[in-house]
């Protein structure tokens, strides 16, 4: 098959974007909805087709040279191996099953256009990041995704909450892409080239120290892009988006690219303990920070956002530990079925009337227990049930941990067990709240459209038997992925110990379980001590970034723009002004009129005169 | 020549200075003429001495000269006196201030 071919998958959906942008406002709501669908399943079988040239070493094309100068190479070149070929098949799997969701959802909005337009351009941006075979074209992927980002969050612009949520989203995103952008250019003073694939072959060659600084900036980088601490404050605020780019981006495939970045920079992170120690503390933290978060909170969507800070958490731990195969396990199953769950929300909000707040939800159960059974699906998914894929990638990446040994790990490991309890806890009271108990919501809501329905089922399956593509060796399995990605297999552990590990997780599991079952079946009431509203607003993060970066930061504007520019600058320019104006007024009243005065000036003008030639003349 | 030069130059100095004088203090503008014509002919007076001095004609001539434009300037000066008189009633200079900034 001709490799060249691989360069349409990206191309598509840059194609159905383009012709959305310039012709997207003259055309029927269905063809630009179609449209865009088309375009992006067109790479999902063409991804799907040529699976098999991303095999063993994988396949490297150059379209054209992009940047050519002295030394500096970067093409438009795509590296399809194992571990793009995966990403490239979930990204274009599960856009597309949201491509044909938001047709449902968005059926009614007034712009689609512009909403498909950017959701094409999204996915084709995303897959740059993929398949990108150097740097730099990797990270003009990166900034696509986070314009695209910008423009969905921001879609309903008219609210100004909506817009500043956006605006959030770009701005904190961007810090976390200088990381990236020093990186980047550091990497190429250091190899003189940007290609992923020679870089990663030579890094044996770097100093240490140098390897770590490299390994910090991209795990900065990363943690803008995939909001782990401390760079997280933008995910939540970003729900204000449509639902469908909160499933798609912020969710399925935006948000993981930190983690597909250092899976794909792997060789050179790995190389340095520290940062691979700090790659798995922000994990860590993150995870147990955001399921604290996802506790309390009371709008459906940012409960689901603050569980996926927390499960991409997970995936950093893992990359930390050193499991490539457990970071892209994990990323699968949460992408399969945190959509899922994204989408059921949608649909939830729209049988609710448009409420977001699962207080005022309930007893939607009997009112689609279609939408239930798949939503179940999605929740048991993210608690980690024994045996759907959620189990089974967390498990993985948590016997990592505990098989790395030492002390710092196993406290990191503790804290991966702990936030699996709190994900299986909030995960049912999420369930709880909305669909049992009595109905609270004042709207009459209305049953979502079977687009948006159907769109569930598969995702749901895969969900659930995403498991068997890493199933471990315990189960039977044969960690298929991990072989698929060329990646050693995990140290086996003494199947006394993994056995006892996965009680554990079991009795956390189920105690999450029992004790939202216990005090969420029947409604508790509103719920507002002071310790829930702490978790609410994300342990005041906002609040601690007002404190020590804004009002600072504020300060500092206010002491340039009315020290520098008004009293300093302004005032040397308007003083001067006034200083011509007060002399050229005095000046003015020289020029009286008085024919005398000009001629008695005229006198003492000739006497001066005189006067100096006398005095020349004496001298 | 029996007045030396130097007599003729006090006396011409002199009544420059007296015309100056005149022109600066006086408001009225008939008197300022008069200031006028007298510092002109305070310079008539020099030409006049020095061209004795260096038995030199051109000096007189040009006085011939100087007073011929004196009486046009004298009849030119008095029908604006008139006709600024006719404007404003009065030949105060003060008057005529227009064109003060």
């Amino acid at each position: 098959m001709n490799p060249l071919l691989l360069f349409l998958i990206p191309i598509l959906p840059l194609f159905g974007g383009v012709i959305n942008v310039c012709f997207g406002s003259r055309l029927p709501h269905r063809l630009v909805s179609g449209l865009s669908v088309a375009a992006v399943s067109g790479s999902f079988l063409l991804a799907t087709l040529l699976w098999p040239l991303g095999s063993g070493e994988g396949t490297r094309v150059v379209l054209f040279s992009w940047l050519k100068s002295a030394g500096f190479q970067a093409d438009v070149g795509i590296l399809f191996d194992p571990l793009a070929a995966v990403m490239t098949l979930m990204v274009t799997g599960v856009a597309t099953l949201i491509h044909l969701y938001a047709a449902g959802y968005m059926a009614e909005d007034e712009s689609p256009a512009r909403f498909f337009a950017l959701l094409n351009l999204f996915v084709f941006a995303m897959l740059c990041i993929v398949l990108a075979d150097n740097l730099l074209f990797l990270f003009l992927g990166w900034e696509g995704v986070g314009f695209c980002s910008y423009g969905l969050i921001g879609f309903w612009y008219r609210n100004s909450k909506n817009a500043s949520a956006g605006r959030k989203a770009f701005i904190v995103t961007r810090i976390g892409d200088l990381f990236f952008a020093i990186a980047l250019l550091w990497l190429f003073s250091a190899f003189g080239t940007v290609m992923i694939e020679q870089i990663n072959a030579r890094v044996a060659e770097l100093d240490p120290l140098l390897l770590t600084g490299l390994t910090l900036l991209l795990l900065g980088g990363a943690c803008g892009k995939s909001a782990q601490l401390p760079l997280m404050s933008w995910l939540p605020d970003a729900m204000a988006g449509p639902t469908p780019v909160s499933a798609l981006i912020h969710a399925a495939t935006m948000v993981t690219a930190g983690v597909y970045l250092l899976c794909r920079m792997f060789p050179l992170v790995s190389l340095s303990p520290t940062g691979m120690a700090a790659i798995a503390l922000v994990g860590a933290l993150t995870a147990l920070y955001a399921a604290s978060c996802a506790l309390a909170q009371r709008e459906i969507k940012r409960v689901l956002a603050y569980s996926t800070m927390s499960q991409i958490g997970y995936m950093f731990l893992a990359v930390g530990v050193g499991t490539v195969s457990g970071a892209m396990f994990h990323l699968l199953t949460h992408a399969f079925f945190k959509a899922l769950l994204f989408m059921g929300a949608g649909c939830v909000i729209h049988l609710a009337g448009g409420e977001n707040d699962i207080y005022r939800m309930g007893g939607l159960k009997e009112k689609s227990p279609q939408v239930f059974w798949l939503f179940l699906v999605g929740i048991l998914c993210l608690a980690g049930t024994p045996l759907t894929g959620g189990f089974f990638s967390k498990d993985a990446i948590l016997l990592t941990a505990f098989a790395a040994g030492d002390g710092f790990y196993a406290t990191l490991w503790g804290i991966g067990v702990l936030t699996a309890g709190l994900t299986s806890f909030y995960s049912f009271r999420l369930l709880y709240l909305v669909f049992f108990g009595t109905a609270r919501q004042a709207g009459q809501g209305h049953a979502p459209s079977p687009l948006m329905l159907w769109t569930l089922p598969p995702l749901a399956l895969l969900g659930l038997c995403t498991g068997l593509l890493n199933l471990p060796h315990l189960f039977g399995g044969h960690e298929w992925l991990t072989l698929w990605l060329g990646q050693p297999m995990a140290e086996m552990l003494p199947v006394g110990t993994e056995i006892g590990l996965l009680f554990l997780m079991l009795i956390f599991f189920v105690g999450g379980w029992v004790i939202a079952h216990v005090r969420y079946r029947t409604f508790p009431g509103d719920e507002q001590a002071g310790w829930r509203s702490f978790l609410l607003s994300g342990w005041q993060a906002d609040r601690v970034y007002e404190l020590i970066l804004l009002r600072p930061y504020r300060a500092i504007c206010r002491f340039c723009w009315q020290g520098g520019d008004k009293a300093l600058i302004d005032g040397v320019m308007e003083g001067l002004a006034r200083l011509c104006l007060h002399w050229g007024d005095y000046v003015r009243r020289l020029s009286n009129g008085q024919v005398a005065f000009y001629l008695q000036g005229f006198a003492w003008g000739l006497l001066l005169i005189v006067g100096w030639f006398l005095l020349a003349s004496v001298k | 020549m029996i007045v030396p030069l130097e007599h003729v130059l006090y006396l011409s100095a002199i009544l420059f200075l007296l015309g100056l004088g005149c022109v600066l203090a006086r408001r009225n503008l008939i008197m300022i003429l008069i200031g006028v014509e007298i510092m002109l002919n305070a310079v008539g007076l020099t030409l006049v001495g020095a061209s004795a001095f260096w038995q030199q004609i051109d000096g007189q001539i040009m006085v011939v000269f100087l007073m011929a434009m004196t009486s046009a300037e004298v009849s030119i000066s008095l029908a604006m006196v008139v006709y600024l008189n006719r404007r404003k009633g009065t030949v105060d200079v003060r008057a005529f201030d227009e064109l003060r900034g």
